[in-house]
């Protein structure tokens, strides 16, 4: 480290930069929020019955704090909903014709078109709640099955109430085929559904499968008719737009829109309009704003676009400018509920966007675009939307991490996730071999995965995973475990005080006070894991066949192959991968409690399990001493310990085991593994009770797979070798290896690192900082997300110490840990990390 | 309690991911036991070779099981904690084994050399990928020079870079056993005037002047360790004047000279001062503020010029920023001074 560097100024919050004007307007109205004029609110649309239903719960079964609120969003919609009149032939048709022409004929004729000053990319609301279409008949039907008292919505509500997690059929969440419309247009697809309807059989075609089809050519005009409103706007703009350049704008705007999406895409700036207009009728469709559709290697289908275009003489910060403007469209989905919270903005939803990569054989596949993407994610950070991840391997060219790690280093929060190929693709190949799709997933064709939502690994443009449809509390088996099936405490509802006594939920494991031996716990864990896992998947039964009967997305159906193929809805598992992803939940706070139980009880033999389970039932209280063991002297998951690590992987292995034994019945989706826990393990550790880990009720629990707070005290490469222990640790299957690779989640695994940007701080820290990365994609996960630490933080560091054993004060790159030098300087780096947050 | 032979050494502690003992990623290794006892040490509690007990006051949670558990009764509950009465203790480590929540804890554990060497070897992949691996640090290692030579040994037959930072303050014939299986060394010199570094260390610094010549002199001839970094920290009123610094730098041009890679200038700070609590001392920089930014630049400067490469001058550390409010703030690269006697 040379002086100059070392003396440098403080870094500053990060700031957006190199914004034209243009987009320096678009960006800073959008975060105008609720004063804008113009917002992409949800607009609710109705078919005017009275038994209409416009809003689908189910999709939010996922989000437990929307619960109280299920009865009032849908009758608020229905208050507001406009009335559309209808085709007098629409009763007449089936669900999905009549789905198919109700979204299109709103987006088209009903919901305004706009263009915002300055903008380069048409499609601006698409935020709609619509009628679910249903006739008297299936409404009734379908209340029944949610509404009913052995309903969808009881069996959810119960599964979370006793703490198990949450579980529903959840819209989004999926990479569709955009590559195909930019390659063959909306025209192509709609003449491939044409040749599909062609060769059905003459039954098939009075039946579901020809319903389906012709709903998805009505669903396939959609953009097509769209498109044409908004070219004809912009000609009517041009017309009286006093800006000559504007009004050049404005025409090839017209131009493109009257072309693409029906046309193949030419240009960069056409195919850019392509798959907005086509990504945002996604939401459109399927009445959700957002959450996980997302756009796959972006870098990859827009190349041929974006060097066309270059040799043609597009300026490439005009390039840059027509991705910005698509960058500001993607945020507005945040419009949905502007109204409510900060802006609107008030959870990442993860329109996610891939950069980089293996290619076929191994090559690397980073290119022009790739870093012209990088300067337009750094340029508009920060920024939410569309969220970035660039996939890293071992042959992950030096200017990529560097531009990586300078991009990491200049704000707060790293703009990136990590994705780390070669892992990841072990996972796609080892659920290749467990649903026998390796004909879809294989050798060749492995390296176009994507990650959807936050990191969620699946296939592009045939693969719908369900990848964040079940959440499941691992914990809950500990709890079951430990009282022989049941749950320690009655239920009281929250706002009524009704008291439902403890039932016989989970199979009879004996008393867990008589055990005399680990394995014998062990054993009645096993037993719980498997009862949880089961129920897991037999409520999500309930909503995945409600969903499949009466909630159809032709759509979305027509840009994920297998459907037309099929003549099947997505939502019936229409698409060529049909999986469904259990998330584990509470991973290292189940691991270490398991730990605590085999140290307390049966090795260093602190307590007897009746002295366990009484702390456990008192929170604790009263039994400090045994709290502080279990929490301090037992052993831990995330500190490179390789006892520890075994149990992890021993936990991960049952689950998966266990995972892997389901298909849905009504679908036919095989349920698969991953680890990703969304904000649950804050909330629901107010749900399970306190945990042989030394956790009391109303602590968090474990984040995804990362360790319990706090107990990955030996640093930031201790912690990653757990974590692919915990990974790669299943015995004795070698098999959907990926170059050496294991991997027992296909979905992935979220794992945060939290860091002090001054790791980053002179050219040879950065070295330092790219090796690590590079020591990750060996030991590691299936990706990384790194947190710069923040005052707030700090603060509360010195408030709970405890918790914050491993916060590395990463000042100097020396890894002091926070909790361990003194108040003063705790104050003063305090007061610093303030002094730049100003 | 110590322990030390060739098979198993007394060692303060273990740091992975260290970013700042020598090129890469590196585990360092702190030796416990130190034979300088510098007034400015920022890391008090590695200069007894005694395993020692302290108390963390935020784990403790009052149950005084360590107090009932002393067979010394040197432990009582004062106004603040646990007192730690030092000339009873003798380190039997009761108190830690009943410690509920590790309050009381060890500051030093015997190490078989079985057992640390896979222990430090965890973070291999990282070495390798960073040009990084394993520096022995303390303390000072050569004190505990088998166990330090088997430790080497064990690493270079991994294939892992080895580094030594040493104080300089031992035999040349102990030196000289370890250098063939280091590739570098890392070697601390505090201050050049004779009378001055007894008054400040304990010792003279003839040994150590003579060493690090006698270590020039090895390296020419044996074309290894390969890499030298010299480090010096800058101690308000002790070590960091112009005169030290140009000292210090004539005498590297005249004893190692081109072999050195770096000579890195380590602000003081004072965020050891919790350690002298706890260990019951009292430390005659509890008062003492940062340098002066433009101090510290000063001082770098002036090594730049005392005849050295400048480029190889490296400044790290914590430094006093003047903000309009006069309040003191530390720099953007407050640098926790760490291992060695730094």
């Amino acid at each position: 480290m040379s002086m100059s560097e070392a003396l440098q100024e403080p870094k500053r919050i990060k700031e957006p930069r190199n914004l034209s004007p243009r987009i320096a307007w678009l960006r800073d109205y959008y975060f105008q929020g609720a004063k804008r004029s113009w917002n992409n609110e949800f607009t609710a649309w109705t078919t005017g019955t009275d038994w209409d239903v416009i809003f689908d719960e189910m999709t939010f079964y996922i989000v437990p704090e929307t619960y109280p609120f299920l009865q009032t969003f849908g009758s608020s919609f229905r208050q507001s909903a406009r009335q559309v009149p209808l085709h007098p032939d629409f009763w007449t048709w089936s669900l999905p014709e009549r789905k198919a022409w109700f979204v299109k004929e709103v987006m088209v004729n009903h919901v305004p078109q706009e263009i915002l000053p300055g903008d380069l990319i048409a499609g601006a609301r698409f935020n709609i709640q619509t009628s679910t279409c249903w006739n008297r008949k299936e409404a009734r039907e379908r209340n029944r099955a949610v509404l009913g008292r052995h309903g969808t919505r009881a069996a959810m509500k119960w599964f979370h109430d006793h703490g198990y997690g949450n579980s529903g059929a959840t819209s989004g969440h999926l990479i569709p085929g955009y590559e195909r419309v930019l390659k063959i247009g909306w025209k192509g697809i709609h003449a491939e559904l044409e040749r599909h309807y062609g060769t059905l059989s003459h039954r098939d075609r009075n039946g579901g499968k020809g319903a389906q089809l012709r709903a998805m050519m009505t669903a396939a005009t959609m953009p097509r008719d769209l498109a044409g409103k908004y070219a004809a706007l912009c000609e009517r703009l041009s017309g009286t737009e006093k800006d000559a350049s504007r009004r050049r704008e404005l025409r090839q705007m017209a131009a493109n829109l009257s072309r693409v999406p029906w046309e193949p895409a030419n240009t960069f700036w056409e195919a850019v309009q392509a798959l907005w207009l086509t990504h945002m009728l996604i939401m459109s469709d399927e009445n959700y704003p957002g959450p996980g559709v997302s756009f796959g290697r972006i870098d990859q289908y827009l190349l041929p676009y974006w060097q066309r275009s270059l040799a043609e003489g597009m300026d490439r910060e005009s390039g840059k400018e027509i991705l910005k403007c698509f960058w500001v469209h993607a945020n507005t989905a945040y419009d949905a509920m502007v109204r409510i919270g900060n802006n609107g903005i008030t959870a990442g939803y993860g329109q996610l966007i891939t950069l980089s990569g293996l290619g076929p054989s191994g090559a690397d596949m980073t290119n022009e675009l790739t870093y012209a993407m990088l300067e337009v994610i750094d340029e508009m950070t920060p920024i939410l939307e569309p969220k970035p991840n660039v996939r890293l391997h071992r042959g992950s060219p030096e200017r990529l991490l560097d531009t990586v790690a300078d991009m990491v280093g200049s704000s707060q929060g790293s703009p990136f996730l990590l994705n780390f190929d070669e892992r990841s693709m072990a996972g796609m190949l080892l659920e290749a071999r467990k649903a026998g799709v390796g004909h879809l997933i294989n050798e060749d064709t492995v390296h176009d995965y994507a990650p959807v939502g936050c990191l969620e690994n699946t296939m592009v443009g045939n693969d719908r995973s369900g990848t964040v449809d079940n959440n499941l509390n691992l914990l809950k088996a500990v709890e079951l475990a430990l009282n022989d099936g049941r749950d320690f405490f009655d239920f009281i509802d929250p706002i009524t005080f009704k008291r439902e006594k403890v039932k016989q939920a989970g199979p009879r494991t004996g008393e867990a006070r008589t055990f005399t031996s680990w394995e014998r716990f062990w054993e009645a864990y096993a037993e719980q894991t498997r009862f949880i896992v089961r129920r897991c998947t037999e409520v999500y039964e309930l909503s995945e066949s409600v969903r499949a009967r009466f909630c159809p997305t032709p759509y979305l159906s027509c840009l994920v192959k297998g459907c037309a193929e099929k003549g099947l809805d997505i939502t019936q598992g229409g698409a060529e991968l049909s999986f469904t992803t259990l998330e584990a939940v509470t991973f290292a706070t189940t691991v270490d409690s398991l730990l605590a139980v085999k140290y307390l009880v049966f090795d260093a033999k602190e307590c007897t399990m009746a002295q366990l389970i009484e702390a456990l039932r008192a929170n604790w209280e009263g039994h400090e001493a045994l709290q502080a063991k279990a929490r301090f002297k037992a052993p831990k998951y995330g500190r490179d310990d390789d006892e520890a690590d075994a149990m992890a992987a021993r936990v991960m292995d049952l689950w998966c085991t266990e995972t892997w034994k389901y298909r849905t019945r009504s679908t036919n989706r095989q349920f698969r593994p991953g680890m990703l826990s969304w904000n649950y393990w804050v909330a629901d550790g107010f749900i399970l009770p306190a945990s042989p880990d030394g956790r009391a009720r109303g602590t968090f629990l474990s984040n995804a797979i990362c360790p319990s707070n706090g107990a990955d005290i030996n640093g930031p490469t201790a912690n990653t070798n757990s974590v692919g222990k915990a990974l790669a640790g299943m015995s004795g299957d070698n098999a959907g290896e990926y170059r050496g690779c294991r991997n027992c989640l296909p979905n992935g695994a979220s794992h945060t690192i939290s860091i002090n940007p001054s790791l980053l701080r002179s050219p040879e820290h950065k070295a330092k900082f790219k090796a690590f990365l590079k020591g990750y994609a060996e030991n590691g996960g299936t990706c990384l997300q790194i947190n710069m630490i923040d005052a707030d933080t700090l603060k509360d560091a010195q408030k709970r110490p405890e918790d914050y054993q491993t916060l590395l004060v990463r000042i100097t790159g020396y890894n002091a840990y926070f909790t361990s030098v003194g108040r003063e300087l705790q104050n003063e780096l305090i007061a610093r990390i303030s002094h730049e947050g100003l | 309690m110590t322990g030390t032979s060739d098979t198993s050494g007394t060692i303060l502690r273990i740091q992975r991911m260290s970013t700042e003992d020598g090129p890469g990623i590196r585990s360092t290794v702190f030796f416990k036991g130190c034979p300088l006892s510098c007034v400015w040490c920022h890391n008090p509690e590695s200069i007894s070779p005694m395993i020692q007990v302290h108390w963390v006051a935020t784990r403790c949670i009052g149950c005084r099981s360590c107090i009932e558990a002393c067979p010394e009764k040197a432990l009582r509950s004062g106004k603040n904690g646990i007192l730690i009465d030092r000339q009873r203790c003798t380190g039997c480590l009761k108190c830690t084994g009943v410690c509920p929540s590790t309050a009381m804890e060890a500051y030093g554990r015997v190490y078989a050399l079985d057992d640390l060497v896979p222990e430090v070897l965890k973070d291999k992949v990282y070495f390798e990928k960073s040009g990084g691996g394993v520096t022995l640090s303390g303390g000072e290692p050569t004190l505990q020079a088998g166990f330090c030579l088997g430790l080497l040994r064990a690493l270079k037959e991994q294939g892992v870079h080895t580094a030594l930072d040493t104080c300089g303050q031992c035999a040349w014939d102990t030196l000289a056993t370890l250098l063939p299986h280091a590739d570098m060394v890392l070697y601390d010199l505090k201050v050049v005037d004779t009378g001055r570094h007894r008054d400040f260390t304990g010792v003279s610094n003839t040994r150590i002047l003579e060493n690090l010549t006698r270590l020039g002199g090895f390296m020419k001839e044996h074309h290894r360790p390969q890499r030298l970094w010299v480090r010096t920290p800058l101690i308000p009123g002790c070590t960091a004047t112009e005169g030290n610094l140009r000292g210090i730098g004539a005498f590297l041009r005249n004893s190692v000279g081109q072999l050195l890679d770096r000579w890195e200038l380590c602000a003081f700070n004072n965020l050891c001062l919790h350690k002298y609590e706890g260990l019951g001392l009292d430390w005659q920089f509890r008062g003492t503020g940062l340098l002066g930014r433009e101090e510290a630049q000063r001082l770098a400067a002036t090594a730049r010029g005392s005849g050295v490469d400048p480029r190889i001058v490296h400044l790290s550390g914590a430094f006093r920023l003047e903000d309009s409010c006069g309040v003191a703030q530390a720099g953007p690269d407050l640098h926790v001074i760490k291992g060695g006697c730094a």
